[in-house]
């Protein structure tokens, strides 16, 4: 079965991909998706970054209702799903969380992995990022 | 006795929040508008300065083919949940700077049922943002709640507190579209949104308008038995660092809201300190956003609120009075028209003629706050 990442401009190209966002020059500043313009000083150009792959849950909720277009549901329709804010340090990210309800709790370490949001009209599994435990025992 | 560039609200009037299908927006802030003027004494020909807010109901300008063809210089205003706050500073600062002596706020709105719909296009983010389901208001207020509970270590209990007195409040308010009371227990165990919220602990999309009539300092007295004044009004949007709706990513913290920023300035503005407030009004979009706001403009300190909140002090008959109309909560959110419903309920209590249950004591400070996307807040001081 193919699959596609849902962005390709949100990732290193790399196998497995990485998160890329962009870095100030002036400032250090680390910024998610990339973007041409530092939001916090004016001096500084914008380079391209690759972001940690790992970092902790800063703070979580559940998406219970099934949200109205444009989003898109997983070929199975959609059920509750998790997300959250994952800190890496220099940045904290919002993402899907793939890890059980019952273990996900403020400070649980996470690494980076791929979901897939949906699948496209012709089959394709369509990816997007998210983090999941980081212990491979707890899954 | 009162100075000539200092502003008062002489009039207020307010169409019922809630859901009436027989009512345009139109038709809700055209008798919000008479009922200001009524409540003024004076005449729409009066009215030297207007502005007015909407986010989705019309342009209000166009209301002055149904009030009379004056001329007079109607500004129209949109700027999300700092609507009411914007308005007001307009005809403030235009009465100020002497374009006219008597002016009027207007804000109204009319939404559709059900969560707020939004683009991520509009926002500046791509599709993938919305269609992986992260574009969601309710998500935003949810993870903020739950990162502010675990770092002052407070339950959901004072979540259900918040919400249980609104609608308390609520019950008892002729202007109020929730008006049923509901326990600590119904709103906990209500169908869950995003955890730590439940449906109970958010407001809902309504409708409604409210007007205020604003006049300078030497009029004031003439046309108003208790006119009520001013003091302050800060408007601010985000800094750098700040923790907002539909952010894909967030600098490493410490997160100053834009809340913090706009209380300081009001209260400085004022000469008063959160302490002098005797009744105030705070954005409650969500339990969790009022329970935020209450430390954000300085009214307790962090993790204080649930001690607050059981001990009955933001009651109407508490120390710190907080919506006692019901808020948001109680009243739903016409974008438009929210926060000039807040100025409504606070002139009343300082008039001492509270719609709904009022404060006792004569409370001579209030206070109002609101919040919202993208990282916007207003704050106000008005005294008697
Ligand atoms: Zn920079």
């Amino acid at each position: 079965m193919t699959t596609r990442l849902i962005d390709e401009s949100l990732f290193d190209g790399a196998d497995p991909p990485r998160l890329v966002g962009a870095r100030c020059t002036g400032c250090r500043t680390v910024v998610f998706p990339r973007q041409d313009s530092c939001p916090r000083c004016s001096d500084g150009a914008m380079t391209a970054h690759v972001l940690p792959d790992s970092g902790e849950i800063w703070s979580w909720t559940v998406q219970s209702f099934r949200p109205k277009e444009p989003y898109r549901p997983p070929a199975v329709g959609h059920q509750p799903y998790a997300l959250g804010y994952v800190d890496l340090g220099e940045i904290l990210v919002e993402a899907r969380l793939d890890i059980p309800r019952r273990l996900i709790r403020i400070g649980l370490p996470v690494r980076l992995t791929t979901v897939e949001a949906y699948r496209d009209e012709d089959g394709t599994r369509i990816l997007t990022f998210a983090f999941g435990s980081a212990a491979e025992d707890e899954r | 006795m009162s100075r000539p560039e200092e502003i008062y609200v002489v009039g207020c009037g307010m169409h019922p929040f809630g859901r009436d299908e027989s009512v345009s927006g139109m038709d809700m802030a055209e008798r919000a508008i008479r009922e200001a003027l009524a409540d003024a004494g004076v005449a729409w020909a009066d009215i030297g300065y207007a502005a007015g807010g909407s986010d989705v109901s019309g342009k209000p300008d166009t209301l002055v083919g149904r009030l009379g063809l004056t001329g007079v210089p109607f500004v129209n205003v949109q700027n999300g949940c700092a609507t009411g706050a914007s308005t007001v500073l307009a005809v403030a600062n235009a009465l100020r700077a002497g374009e006219a002596s008597l002016g009027l706020a207007v804000g109204f709105d009319k939404h559709e049922r059900g969560a707020f719909h939004v683009s991520a296009a509009r926002y500046g983010l791509g599709d993938w943002y919305a269609e992986t389901g992260m574009m969601l208001t309710t998500q935003f207020f949810a993870l903020k709640t739950q990162r502010y509970l675990h770092e002052y270590a407070i339950g959901e209990r004072a979540l259900a507190m918040v919400a249980a007195r609104a609608f308390r409040n609520g019950s008892r308010h002729p202007l109020a579209w929730r008006r049923k009371e509901l326990t600590e227990e119904e709103i906990l165990g209500s169908a869950e949104v995003s955890p730590p919220l439940t449906q109970y602990m958010f407001c809902s999309p309504g409708q409604g308008a409210a007007a205020l009539v604003l006049a300078r300092g030497d009029r004031a007295f003439d046309l108003c038995e208790r006119p009520v004044k001013l003091a302050s009004l800060a408007f601010r949007t985000r800094r750098f660092g700040s923790f907002e709706v539909f952010a894909p990513w967030l600098p490493p913290g410490p997160h100053r809201s834009p809340s913090v920023d706009a209380a300081e300035a009001v209260f400085r503005g004022a000469g008063l300190r959160p302490s002098d407030v005797q009744v105030a009004q705070l954005q409650d979009t969500d339990s969790g956003s009022e329970l935020i706001h209450l430390a954000e403009t300085g009214l307790c300190g962090h993790g204080e609120q649930p001690d607050l909140l059981a001990s009955g002090a933001t009651d109407p008959t508490g120390r710190i009075p907080v919506n006692t109309d019901g808020g948001c909560l109680a009243g739903g959110e016409p974008v438009g028209a929210s926060g000039l419903r807040q100025f409504h309920e606070v002139v009343r209590q300082l008039q001492g003629r509270a719609p709904g249950e009022q404060v006792p004591g004569g409370p001579r400070v209030g206070f109002t706050h609101v919040y919202g996307a993208p990282g916007i807040s207003a704050c106000a001081v008005l005294t008697v």
